[in-house]
């Protein structure tokens, strides 16, 4: 009888100890900050010794860098260059204005700081937004171009009438810096959501990526989840901040510098994921104002190069474009209408 | 090799068979017991809703009342309803009296990790909880 236990009893062996309890070491405690600064707002998470330490001081350099960059907050040095026509820039303004320059030209003008005029004309996200006649866009369309903003050693200049808006930019540059504060204070987990971008530091504290969920532009839900670590995503897409005109037309906030006016993107959103948050927040905005076509091919001339970077465009009619560096980070979610296309090489 | 034992010995009897069966059962019940709860999250999405960085409101997304319930910060005033069109429940805000209106324009917020938020009221509406989100949504 003994014998014939035997074989049962090993299965039984075999079958519970394959069942292992999940670890009982604790999940190492989240350090969190919220706070509203660059016109959005942000929550920061980290995970470490010093993960308190290091939100304190991000939180401080992101709020500085909101006192230094802002359009609108008098006393600024955009303000001050917007109203003086010149200021002795902080050193975080001259790097952003020279990385400013640098895109604008990398992106042949659909990524241009100097639209400012034509923003605040049309007021989108402003308590009065306005459709400005053509002539007043013909007008201020004179006033835009990087040959409008010399910069110097230590002076920034502009011509008369002239003014920056940093805001497609400053949150990237933003996130640079939280990501060098992590850096120094040896946070190895952590994510960082500024508005429309994001960063994640390392991987979750379980030790997988970090799941990013890309918000879908005409839907409730997402349009799809990346998983990301060491990285920036950024989206730029006109359907959360616009007005609708008199006559019911929908005006989204993201001007084209060539025309003055809200792009015309078949494009709904563009997500672009790189290691750099200035260049993923100036490119995302630059590819949007490009539309599908001309994305593909500036990112096909980056592809490999150390400007290249990576993106998921959603299309209006219905597609999700994604890039092969994606390929294995890329979730589709179910319940989303689009159609995936991956691009290949 | 030698054997002491006859093929007839060898053969299964309804013991065996009963032994197999309680171990299956045993393991299924250990298995079950240890994963289903991680798995599950073993809680629903809460609505969690902040004003100037204060949680003022928290309430399991199922339990969100009928009637809309209003939020006033900043010296403006949102109105957040239930949404029952989908599969799940969710919430939106139907009407602010914010410049413009982009909490309005968000819709409906129906899974955990998903947010509104009004930047001039700087209230943040987000479920909470729940299982099977993102870490973080981008957009």
């Amino acid at each position: 009888m003994k014998r014939r236990f035997f074989l049962p009893a090993m299965l039984a062996l075999c079958l519970l100890t394959s069942c292992t309890v999940p670890s009982a070491k604790p999940e190492p405690e989240p350090v969190t900050a919220e706070l509203f600064a660059m016109d959005t707002y942000m929550s920061l998470v980290a995970y470490g010794d010093e993960a308190q330490d290091a939100l304190t001081e991000a939180s401080q350099v992101i709020n500085d860098l909101d006192r230094t960059l802002s359009r609108t907050r008098e006393g600024s040095d955009v303000w001050n260059l917007n109203h003086a026509g010149s200021v002795v820039p902080s050193a975080d303004t001259a790097v952003l204005l020279n990385a400013a320059l640098r895109y604008t030209a990398d992106t042949e003008g659909c990524f241009d700081i100097t639209i400012a005029p034509l923003v605040e004309a049309w007021g989108i996200t402003t308590d009065s937004p306005r459709v400005p006649s053509q002539e007043e866009i013909d007008a201020l369309l004179k006033k835009v171009g990087p040959q409008h903003l010399l910069l110097t050693a230590d002076m920034a200049r502009l011509d008369k009438g002239c003014a920056v808006d940093l805001g497609a930019i400053a949150k990237g540059y933003a996130g640079d810096a939280v990501a060098d504060v992590f850096s120094r204070y040896g946070v190895e987990s952590g994510a960082v959501s500024l508005g429309g971008n994001v960063y994640v530091c390392g991987t979750r504290p379980d030790g997988n990526p970090w799941q990013v969920a890309i918000q879908d532009p005409q839907g409730e839900g997402y349009a799809c989840t990346l998983l990301l670590s060491d990285a920036f995503a950024v989206t730029s897409g006109g359907y959360q901040r616009y007005f609708t005109g008199p006559d019911g037309t929908v005006y989204q906030h993201i001007l084209d510098p060539a025309t003055g006016r809200p792009a015309q993107s078949d494009l709904l959103s563009v997500t672009v994921v790189c290691p750099n948050g200035t260049r993923a927040d100036a490119y995302s905005t630059a590819l949007y104002v490009m539309g599908e076509q001309r994305a593909w091919q500036f990112w096909e001339a980056r592809d490999g190069g150390d400007r290249a970077f990576d993106m998921v465009l959603v299309t209006a009619d219905g597609r999700l474009v994604v890039t092969p560096g994606l390929a294995d980070r890329f979730r589709e979610e179910e319940s989303a209408p689009y159609e995936v296309h991956f691009i290949t090489r | 090799m030698k054997s002491t034992s006859s093929p007839a010995d060898l053969r299964p009897t309804r013991y065996d068979a009963l032994v197999a069966a309680a171990v299956l059962v045993l393991a299924i019940a250990v298995a079950v017991a240890v994963y289903a709860p991680a798995r599950a999250g073993g809680e629903e999405p809460v609505v969690v809703v902040t004003a100037g960085g204060e949680e003022v409101y928290r309430l399991p997304l199922r339990q969100f009342p009928d009637a809309p319930v209003t939020f006033t910060h900043n010296g403006y005033t949102l109105t957040l309803r239930p949404d029952a069109s989908g599969s799940d429940s969710g919430v939106y805000v139907a009407q602010s009296d914010c410049p413009g209106h982009d909490c309005v324009h968000m819709g409906v917020i129906r899974r955990t990790g998903q947010s509104i938020v009004c930047l001039p009221a700087q209230i943040v509406i987000r479920l909470e909880g729940g299982s099977g989100g993102p870490d973080l949504t981008v957009g």
